[in-house]
């Protein structure tokens, strides 16, 4: 039994199923991307307000996004923060495939956040991997309003998504030095933070790294 | 092996047989659905063709539905399946015989414009307002827009109407809460899960059942290996195979697995709404520790994939499962332990949401909910299937029905599955799939016992297995009903959270 044991990819020929093998939520890379984290943060006073907005998840993503804020990996110590009112929010945390009925909420709540702002799409749901558009879903979230980051994943662990934040981070920070928010100030030239690009998307090498550390130990 | 008759009946005496049905102890209607009558042309099979309008001088559309009952007779065991076909797409209203079927009414409504005899108002439970005559259906909607009626309820007076939502707070689910107070005390509460529906039971139509399977997963994630199983017992049903039993008991471990997290994850959310964060941190412990069993055990923190029709994709790593469960579990155990004693704790719980058990019985409600109102109901005993026979759980009750009684039911429970893992190891798990041979259609009931209670799918298959029609009932679908009730009797608004964390539903799984 067990020389079988954790073959995770022995599944039925031809079908389609993809079931994401998810990082090890190794405790010291989860410490590595925490502090990575917490220094991207300290150039916003140590102080980022997240609001979510689900549009259709099967209620896993949500799970995952809870657990941000438990023990194991403490969202709050590393100064960001949930906030139940867009208006204080930085960043925005979208998961489903923004199933119709929810667009017209979406899209409220993205314009009550202040500029500047961030998206990050939350899982395969948005990412346009799991409903294909029609007349209850838009399938992927860029059809509805601009992404910056994408977190595949179904659901993307928490680490995954703190690889996400940090991301996010990044774009946010970019995104402050290239707009004055001023009528009159001149562009501050960007000190360290990367230029803004395309939307970027979580690479999973943790995930590579875990398949093949999965195999070897059997 | 539970038995599932087939009845079919006349339309004229399709209440009769149900009525004699139920007149049995302890039964109880636990579906109604339509699907468009087998003598009608087939549904639109392309899910982007718009449905054709119903003719432009309003031309009557066709409502010829076949509607089917499932009666589920727990003290006997085994499922009745009611079918008739109502040409003229009016039936006798069910609702009168079992409150239970009135939401399932509104959806029939919904989907296929067919409605129940007498012309009571009914909900608005999935389509959402925007929606017009061409929104695809199953089968032929309604031929003009109606407004949406709500539950009845009264705005007057001191009272006034507090609208939460559709988005809520932080990792919660849309969900949109009608609360209707003078200005505390929750007077009317009413629910409006639409905006999430995704309209899998039509997406899936002409898909190969495997290709289903994905979907079915995802529409109520978190109790992915239950709808899973459900929905893959009710194929191979169909199809006439038999999982080997270590194969089944493989599918079970996982299903046991996905209890334990989830009852984990109810406890940190009670925890959450009384404000009480060291015990919320301690369950969230317990709860990612669980998870990361899950992903050693099966390589996905939430179970995702394992199940395959004809039995499951991939082995479970049971020496990962007998190293890393029992500190997970004793972990979940003193915390559960610390909360039974914290007094603070359980003023909150006590007497709170409470359900009676005649509300619990007449609106059908199932799993734990039900079992703390002293409704003594678990399909894996009832209805064994898997390895269950051999393997019966303890069914745990409770007779308060409110929310501290829930939790002790599913703290109970947590050590009833740890169990349960125990027990179907040691038994020898097996991986694989047995081949599926679709040979002619044919239709099939699965139904399987989710951490939030019974789970049913109905599906029927073509020749070469590819889907004509699958009804999903999550067991959320049935227990959502009963959260106004248990809102209402005499809670004030900060109970509402409190309620819905020990009701530990998912809108998903009622939108799906
Ligand atoms: S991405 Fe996957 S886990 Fe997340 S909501 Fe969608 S289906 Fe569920």
């Amino acid at each position: 039994m067990s020389g079988r044991s954790s073959d995770s990819t022995a599944r039925p020929s031809g079908i389609g199923r993809v079931a994401t093998p998810q990082p090890k939520a190794a405790d010291a890379e989860i410490r590595e991307v925490a502090t990575s984290l917490a220094e991207s943060v300290r150039s916003f006073r140590r102080s980022l307000h997240i609001r979510t907005v689900d549009t259709g998840s099967c209620a896993v993503c949500e799970s995952e996004i809870r657990l941000l804020a438990a023990p194991h990996y403490d969202l709050h110590r590393l100064g960001f923060f949930f906030t139940p009112a867009p208006r204080h929010a930085d960043l925005l945390l979208v998961t489903g495939p923004v199933a119709r009925g929810m667009e017209v909420a979406l899209r409220k709540t993205y314009d009550a956040m202040p500029d500047p702002k961030a998206v990050v799409a939350v899982g395969a749901c948005p990412l346009g991997g799991v409903f294909a558009p029609d007349d209850w879903v838009h399938g992927n979230l860029d059809a509805v309003i601009p992404v910056d980051v994408f977190v595949p994943g179904c659901p993307p662990s928490p680490l995954a998504l703190l690889h996400g934040l940090l991301l996010a981070v990044g774009r946010l920070g970019a995104k402050v030095t290239e707009d004055p928010f001023t009528a009159t100030a001149t562009p501050r030239p960007a000190a360290d933070a990367p230029p803004p690009t395309k939307a970027v998307e979580v690479s999973q090498p943790a995930v590579a790294a875990e398949a093949a550390s999965r195999s070897e130990t059997t | 092996m539970s038995r599932v008759d087939v009845v079919r009946a006349a339309p004229g005496d399709f209440e009769t047989v149900l009525l004699r049905l139920l007149g049995a102890s302890d039964a109880r209607v636990a579906d109604l659905f339509a699907s468009t009558a087998s003598t009608a042309p087939a549904a639109p099979a392309a899910p982007a063709a718009p449905t054709a309008p119903g003719g432009p001088d309003g031309a009557q559309p066709d409502r010829a539905i076949t509607l089917r009952a499932i009666v589920a007779s727990d003290a006997e065991g085994g499922y009745v399946v009611v079918e008739s076909d109502f040409e003229d797409g009016v039936y006798p209203p069910l609702s009168d015989l079992s409150p239970a079927t009135f939401v399932e009414e509104c959806e029939i409504f919904e989907e296929f414009s067919a409605r129940p005899m007498g012309g009571k108002p009914l909900n608005r439970v999935l389509v959402p307002p925007h929606a017009e005559t061409d929104f695809p259906r199953l089968g032929t909607g309604p031929p003009v827009v109606e407004p949406g009626v709500r539950a009845p309820h009264v705005v007057a007076g001191q009272a006034f109407e507090f609208p939460v939502g559709p988005v809520r707070g932080v990792g919660q689910e849309s969900l949109y809460m009608g609360l209707v107070t003078t200005g505390e005390e929750v007077l009317d509460l009413y629910l409006h899960q639409w905006h999430k529906h995704r309209g899998i039971e039509r997406r899936v139509h002409g898909w190969p059942a495997e290709r289903a399977l994905f979907l079915v997963e995802r529409a109520e994630g978190l109790s992915a290996v239950a709808t899973a199983w459900a929905f893959c017992r009710a194929v191979e049903r169909a199809a006439a195979v038999a999982v080997p039993a270590p194969v089944e008991r493989t599918r079970a471990v996982a299903l046991e697995l996905e209890r334990l997290y989830n009852h984990a994850a109810a406890v940190a959310a009670l925890c959450q709404s009384t404000g009480l964060s060291v015990g919320q941190a301690q369950a969230e412990i317990a709860l990612e520790r669980l998870l990361r069993v899950n992903l050693a055990a099966a390589g996905h923190r939430y179970l995702f994939g394992t199940l395959a029709i004809g039995g499951v994709t991939r082995a479970l790593d049971v020496s990962a499962v007998r190293a890393l469960l029992p500190e997970a579990v004793a972990e979940l155990r003193r915390v559960v332990r610390a909360l039974r004693t914290t007094n603070s704790f359980l003023d909150r719980l006590e007497a709170a949401g409470t359900v009676p058990q005649e509300t619990a019985r007449g609106l059908g409600l199932v799993g734990p909910i039900a079992r703390a109102s002293g409704v003594e109901i678990d399909c894996r005993r009832d209805h064994p299937y898997g390895p269950y026979a051999e393997h019966p759980p303890e069914v745990r009750t409770r007779h308060s029905g409110d929310v501290l009684a829930r939790m002790e039911v599913m703290a109970e429970e947590v050590e009833d599955s740890r169990r349960l893992i125990w027990d179907l190891t040691a038994a020898g798990l097996d991986s694989g799939c047995v081949p599926v041979p679709y040979g002619e259609p044919a239709t099939g009931l699965g139904w399987c016992e989710s951490p939030r209670g019974e789970s049913l799918a109905w599906v029927s298959v073509d020749e070469e297995g590819r889907i004509e029609r699958l009804r999903l009932r999550p067991a959320s679908v049935r227990n959502w009903r009963a959260f106004d009730d248990a809102a209402r009797a005499r809670n004030v608004f900060t109970d509402v959270p409190i309620i819905e964390a020990s009701f530990w539903l998912t809108v998903a799984g009622f939108a799906r």
